[in-house]
């Protein structure tokens, strides 16, 4: 009895360490979500590091890109800066103001700070481009292929 | 005069298509948006065989930018710098833009000349350059190359895929007969000059900027005759810190039809932001040169050429401000030297929204 007590104490322990870990963003593909009328439904990383990098700035019907990325210490955001900027937060922070010291853009990304708050953002805002994970996607907002690829297919670089 | 007008003609008649094919949608409810950030720095300088050690103010500097439409951009720079008696305020930058695409971006008004990296990169932003002081040939009122220019400028990205191949060509006055201002209340002459770079920050090897440049102008001294300035450049920057290397070269030649001469300068800059738990700080050393050509009918006569190394270390203490320590040794002109020490705090006032 006191062996199956231990067992059990052991096997719930364990889920309860499992059930505790903070889903990672690594665990879930990060999914590109445009707004519904951006004129994009596929794009290369390197197109993807460029508009995130604002070296492009305007969809193809000349809409400007408004591009909303999560506040610091999201799982989502370390994960794009990582696979994406391929910068730490210190190089993120740095390259933004030296963009717009330069001159190169009149604003730096718009910061938001919640799953709800970047799906209500991109639906409002024409021309606007964000992440989540895949399994927080809605019907509100248009999902963009990246290499030709879905979230859920396999072979998709930001899983 | 009429080579230079025809650049322009030419140049408006290939960028004419593009800009006529579209403009950026505005739906006529955009609501202004407005960013301001602020640099500043205070230094200890300490010169060897002097007394004149002590605490030095550098430029304050203020930065408003407005996107007032989806493509209709102001951007404004002013500084104050300290001088021996009071501080003089400047209006470094002013510029009008609008973005009809990422190909075509047509701005007018007072820029960092684009013919370098140094000079567009970091200029005023002490907190964004590694070290505590500027290379000696884009120095704050650098006779070597044009630092400021006021005009008109087309920029744009180039079709090219993942070289990220871009251009600006630039039209405006040239410089002022004090040659270490730029013709801010209009051309001394009537021979406005011109620049063109060409540059590439690939998105494959990401940190990695290239790019070489081209300015011409004629130059009007007082009681001198008109000196033909043609200068080009070219620079390598590979910015991710693991290393981070910065070389610029640049090579002027000034010709007054009796005499000629060229003047060369470059810098190489090599950094390194130590791993794991030291990664707030980054050591850093530098080389740069002037060197004047005896017959510059131009820069001769201001004893410009130079040498210098330096050495130093960064410390990030704060996501916003760094403490520099900095150790130079320079040779002037006829050989002097002089050795200093600089400590400088850097901070930059800035959000991102």
């Amino acid at each position: 009895m006191n062996a199956l007590a231990r067992r059990l104490a052991i096997v719930t322990g364990a889920a309860l360490l499992v059930l505790a870990q903070p889903l990672r963003a690594q665990d879930a593909p990060i999914a590109i979500v445009v707004h519904r009328d951006a004129p994009v439904e596929s794009l290369s990383m390197d197109e993807l590091r460029s508009i995130f990098l604002a070296d492009r700035q305007f969809w193809a019907d000349r809409t400007r890109i408004s591009l909303l990325v999560r506040a610091p210490t999201s799982d989502e955001r370390t994960f794009v800066l990582d696979r994406i900027y391929q910068m730490s937060e210190a190089q993120f922070r740095q390259y933004w103001i030296a963009k717009m010291f330069r001159a190169e853009i009149p604003r730096g990304p718009k910061i938001v700070f919640s799953t709800d708050m970047t799906l209500e953002l991109v639906v409002a805002v024409p021309g606007s481009i964000s992440f989540m994970r895949a399994s927080e996607v809605t019907d509100a907002v248009k999902v963009v292929r990246i290499d030709g690829k879905l979230p859920s297919d396999d072979g998709y670089p930001l899983r | 005069m009429k080579s230079r007008l025809s650049l322009v003609i030419l140049v408006t008649a290939v960028v004419s298509p593009g800009l006529c094919a579209g403009q950026p949608v505005d739906t006529g409810t955009t609501t202004p948006e407005f960013n301001v950030m602020g640099f500043g720095d205070i230094s200890y300088v300490s010169r060897d065989g002097t007394n004149e050690d002590g605490f030095v103010i550098g430029q304050a500097v203020a930065h408003l930018s407005a996107l007032l439409g989806p493509s209709f951009s102001v951007f404004g720079e002013f500084s104050a710098t300290a001088r021996d008696d009071e501080y003089a305020t400047e209006v470094e930058r002013l510029i009008v833009k609008y973005d009809f695409s990422d190909r075509y971006k047509l701005s007018a008004g007072r820029y960092h000349t684009p013919i370098g990296y140094w000079n567009s990169a970091f200029h005023h932003g002490a907190w964004l350059q590694t070290t505590v002081s500027r290379p000696e040939m884009v120095r704050f009122g650098s006779r070597v190359m044009p630092i400021h220019f006021v005009g008109v400028l087309l920029e744009g990205n180039l079709p090219s895929g993942d070289l990220g191949a871009n251009y600006k060509v630039g039209y405006g006055n040239g410089r002022h007969s004090n040659i270490a201002r730029a013709g801010d209340a209009g051309d001394v002459n009537g021979d406005k000059a011109w620049m063109l770079q060409l540059a590439s920050r690939s998105r494959r090897y990401q940190g990695l900027d290239v790019g070489i440049g081209f300015y011409a102008d004629e130059i009007e001294l007082p009681g001198e005759p008109p000196i033909d300035e043609r200068t080009v450049s070219a620079y390598l920057a590979w910015t991710r810190e693991d290393p981070e290397l910065l070389v610029e070269f640049l090579s002027a030649d000034h010709d007054n039809g009796a005499q000629s001469g060229t003047t060369t300068a470059w810098y190489a800059q090599f950094a390194y932001r130590l791993p794991g738990e030291r990664k707030h700080f980054k050591p850093y050393a530098r080389l740069e040169s002037i060197d004047v050509d005896a017959s510059d009918p131009l820069l001769a006569p201001f004893d410009l050429d130079y040498d210098a190394g330096i050495v130093g270390l960064r410390w990030d203490f704060n996501p916003y401000a760094a403490l520099k320590a900095e150790f130079r040794s320079e040779e002037f002109a006829g050989g002097g030297r002089e050795s200093n020490a600089r400590l400088q705090l850097s901070f930059v006032l800035a959000r991102l929204h």
